[in-house]
């Protein structure tokens, strides 16, 4: 996954202070690798492994380091270092680029950019931001919820009760991530994060009313900005025909984004209540993570009861 | 044992031994009311003078059926004579275990 410098400075301006310097018609410019690159063994002119797809950072020691050189070195450093089609350059600690650090981005069109942080935490924050920003993305028909400290996504036909189920979570105290519509995000470590769309977070719709605010009806307690997924609960309209697992001991998982989540499904029959169906769902859910299994629990003290009888 | 015809409404009644190595535990008994849930009929297993639904999970568990037990299987309904010979089926062969 790749992301233009442009997209880079936009996402950064805020948390950064992320600015350009020079070569604003250069933005366009492709980020390759989604990572930061402190040039220092490129500029002392060792260039096996040279990580030139990368955000190349100059920080104190690189400024430190050109510094140390004649201006001539320094321009012929520089020029080696650009010559690699390095997609742009940062300088830490608002420093003010060199006569040959500019001239250098006029020459190969590389912009500069600048951020007041230190290198090191600039680093690590942008690499995380860079993550995000070419994490694989998938925009998922469902409401989503915090409950107890387990993210459930409800999934199942419009007119099914999801919006109205999850009306009934909040008013237990339990938080809505998203409503209708969920956007899952794979993060670095493969854990599915779910979160709503920037223009409808903290709205929901409910049939009869229309569109709620949510913080404002049930408080700010009452949302969560984002979730990791840990539980997708299917709703679906009781069918008598159907056979619906009644142990727990086949466990079904649906694949998102190439991950394995644990997948529940209920059905809805009239004046079941769902709410407490699917808030006893994240409790079991959440012992399952904590390495106890009911359903496998107590298949195995029956097996050793019944074996103890048979022999008796 | 004499069944009467299936047409009609019946009350009947089979033994069935089991015969899996692990018994009655979760899985065949989630199972056996698969079966017993697809006909009409109500199911009831007695054992040792106590009887269950067919139908109930958690009460086949209590009988604890163990391998070479035997269960008396009562069908009350039109399908009953149907619903036996499911279960019996089933029971036979060792609920797809072993």
């Amino acid at each position: 996954m790749s992301i233009t410098v442009e997209k880079f400075v936009e996402e950064g301006r805020d948390p950064f202070s992320l600015e350009v310097v020079a070569g604003h018609e250069y933005l366009g410019r492709i980020i390759k690798e989604a990572a930061l690159n402190r040039p220092g063994l490129a500029l002392a002119g060792f260039f096996q492994h040279f990580a030139h797809l990368r955000v190349q950072v100059l920080g104190l020691a690189e400024n430190a380091y050109l510094k140390s050189l004649t201006p001539d070195e320094r321009g012929q450093r520089l020029h080696r270092l650009y010559q690699k089609k390095i997609p742009c350059v940062v300088l830490t600690r608002n420093r003010q680029p060199s006569s040959e650090i500019l001239e250098c981005a006029e020459a190969f069109k590389v912009p500069i950019l600048k951020t007041p942080m230190i290198t090191n935490r600039f680093i690590n924050l942008a690499t995380l931001l860079m993550e995000n920003l070419t994490a694989p993305l998938v925009r998922y028909q469902g409401t989503m919820l915090e409950i107890m400290g387990i993210g459930v996504l409800m999934e199942g036909q419009a007119g099914i009760g999801k919006s109205e189920t999850a009306l009934a979570l909040i008013e237990r105290g339990h938080s809505l991530v998203s409503d209708d519509l969920t956007v899952l995000r794979k993060d670095s470590t493969g854990a599915i994060v779910g979160y709503a769309d920037d223009m409808t977070r903290y709205h929901m719709e409910i049939r009869g009313l229309g569109i709620i605010h949510v913080p404002s009806l049930f408080g700010v307690a009452s949302m969560r900005r984002e979730m990791h997924l840990d539980l997708v609960v299917r709703l679906e309209r009781f069918d008598p025909k159907k056979e619906y697992d009644r142990t727990g001991l086949n466990s079904e998982t649906i694949s998102i984004l190439g991950a394995d989540v644990p997948l529940l499904t209920i059905p809805v029959a009239a004046g079941r209540d769902i709410a407490h169906v699917v808030e006893v769902a994240a409790l079991n859910q959440k012992l399952k993570q904590l390495g106890h299994d009911a359903a496998k629990e107590l298949d195995e003290k029956l097996v050793r009861a019944l074996e103890r009888k048979r022999r008796m | 044992m004499k069944d009467k015809p299936s047409a009609q409404s019946a009350a009947l009644s089979r033994d069935m031994k089991i015969e899996n190595k692990h018994g009655m535990h979760a899985r065949p008994a989630a199972l056996f009311i698969k079966v017993a849930s697809k006909f009409e009929s109500d199911i009831l297993i007695e054992k040792d003078g106590t009887k269950v639904s067919g139908k109930s999970i958690m009460g086949l568990l209590t009988l604890e059926l163990y391998a070479g037990s035997v269960m008396k299987v009562h069908a009350d309904g039109s399908d009953a004579e149907e619903a036996l010979n499911a279960i019996e089926e089933l029971v036979r062969n060792k609920f797809n275990e072993d």
